[in-house]
């Protein structure tokens, strides 16, 4: 068990962190091993103390940790949570500040946008799909306040799953348009393929990755509703930003995103 | 000098006899143009015992592949009808190393190409294409070689499977790919990853064969390059290839 006042010193650090743009140390040592609820327990008390404050609203969800890889190197064997808010988005294209940044990475993924509450016990794949309004290839750049990202499982959930900013391709696709598990996709940065996958790399598919999420949330508290967006996770390897990257990424019959980021 | 001949009938017999041999470059290494010869030699003895030639196939056609052994260029290996495998069917490990499979795209040629084509003419030669699985077996000890190793040995090429064939006007640039072993998720990518699209790959073939004095021919099977990293074969897998748009290529490993 994680002492209470521990965990709201973790909160603190991080929130310092976030408050500075200056990484800090991890915040592992602060909770026991491996103490995922204590770590979800941080990441509710400054997502409250985010929402409490009037200048940031919820958007949505993001899912991380769905590639087995990424699983097997944190040691754990399920994907993490974090809550989005509407300024970290974007405009396709649009130039991203760095001061919004902290130690970017960019990985591309599928968002689905939810029409009709997912709330109850035993939400299944059939409320799922039924649930979600479309589909829009989406580029998420994920960041970390813990400096050189180094980070346990503990670090990165607390950290609100290592959330950044991200980008909505405009592009708006209905869930059985097309194969949410066979569609390709390759990211480019400034033209070059740096990062290739299908939907299959996340979960299975992204579709199984979403149905994780609306299950732990309903549970949780903060149910997914009409207008979330989900960032369902990685569909290939995540690739560094540097400043006056342009990423540009294409999903296999749902269309393409970019995010360009400032020069200084 | 280089003694081509014996260095082709060394690479001919490692593969005839699914044998591994020590490194070329061990003792002296090859030229790209010294290597191709005796690969051109060492298929002239295959050729010599009724196998017959049915297409090619290209390696190196990732960025990370060719940064791995150290070359700026892709690479081509002959396919012989004896390497072709049943889809379906079973692949004996006895007839190679140490196999490793991959996933693939597949052209067939309809109208003759070679030299120096566009992407607009080497899509206008092609009459199908098709969800490809490639069992690379490299020849030497522990799978290393250097640019001239492999290329002697046929571009580690030893066997192929084709699945359905599909007429030219899908978009196969950025393809979904999911290679399973006993329905296990391996590797996952997209046929993007083969030059950025695979018909930069066919362009690269057509340019390889006539500086060989060859040209596809109709009828010839392209193998495009591997999309994901190749994994190693053993006996009692079940092989699957799932491309998007495209169906499945399965075969299963025995002894």
């Amino acid at each position: 068990m994680t002492d209470q006042s521990k965990i709201h010193e973790a909160a603190d650090r991080l929130w310092q962190a976030w408050e500075t743009g200056v990484p800090g140390a991890p915040i592992r040592d602060l909770l026991a091993e491996g103490d995922v609820d204590a770590a979800y327990a941080v990441q509710e008390i400054n997502t409250k103390r985010w929402l409490g404050g009037e200048e940031r609203i919820l958007s949505g969800r993001k899912i991380g940790l769905t590639s087995k890889a990424v699983q097997n190197q944190l040691g754990v064997g399920q994907p993490d949570y974090g809550m989005l808010f509407a300024d970290m988005e974007y405009m396709d294209g649009e130039e991203i500040p760095l001061s919004r940044l902290h130690q970017p990475k960019v990985e591309a993924e599928i968002a689905y946008v939810i029409a009709a509450p997912l709330t109850g016990q035993h939400i299944t794949m059939v409320d799922l799909m039924a649930s979600i309004g479309y589909v829009v290839p989406a580029l998420e750049i994920v960041g970390s306040r813990v400096a050189g990202w180094d980070i346990r499982i503990t670090d990165t959930i607390a950290d609100n799953a290592s959330s950044g900013v991200y980008v909505l391709g405009q592009s708006p696709k209905r869930v059985g348009d097309f194969d949410q598990r066979m569609c390709g996709m390759v990211m480019t940065r400034n033209n070059q393929p740096v990062s290739v996958g299908a939907g299959a790399a996340c979960m299975g598919s992204p579709l199984n990755a979403t149905l994780w999420l609306a299950r732990t949330m309903a549970k949780a508290g903060r149910a997914l509703g009409p207008g979330d967006v989900v960032l369902s996770g990685a569909l290939g390897p995540m690739v560094p930003a540097n400043p006056g990257d342009v990423f540009e990424a294409r999903i296999n019959c749902l269309g393409s995103v970019r995010a360009a980021f400032a020069k200084e | 000098m280089t003694d081509i001949a014996k260095l082709a009938e060394i690479v001919d017999e490692a593969a005839r006899t699914a044998t591994e041999i020590p490194q070329f470059s061990d003792t002296k290494p090859l030229s790209v143009d010294e290597a191709y010869a005796v690969q051109a030699q060492s298929i002239q003895r295959r050729y010599a015992r009724g196998e017959r030639r049915v297409g090619i196939k290209m390696g190196l056609t990732s960025r990370a592949k060719q940064l791995q052994v150290g070359v700026d260029d892709v690479l081509w290996g002959r396919l012989t009808d004896a390497m072709r495998e049943e889809e379906g069917g079973e692949v004996s490990m006895a007839k190679y190393v140490h196999p490793r499979v991959e996933p693939e795209i597949a052209f067939l040629i309809g109208k003759p190409l070679s030299g120096n084509v566009s992407a607009l003419e080497a899509m206008a030669a092609v009459q199908a294409v098709a969800p490809a699985l490639e069992i690379i077996d490299s020849r030497y000890k522990a799978f290393k070689f250097d640019v001239g190793d492999v290329i002697a040995d046929n571009s580690s090429s030893s066997g192929f499977i084709i699945g359905n064939w599909h007429a030219p006007d899908i978009d196969i640039s950025n393809l979904g790919m999911i290679l399973s072993i006993n329905g296990v998720a391996g590797e996952i990518g997209s046929t993007a990853a083969i030059l950025g699209h695979p018909v930069r790959s066919l362009v690269s073939a057509a340019r390889m064969v006539a500086s060989a004095g060859e040209t596809l021919n109709p009828g010839d099977i392209v193998l495009a390059g591997g999309a994901t990293a190749a994994i190693p074969m053993a006996a009692g897998q079940a092989v699957t290839l799932d491309v998007q748009n495209m169906g499945t290529v399965a075969f299963n490993v025995v002894e």
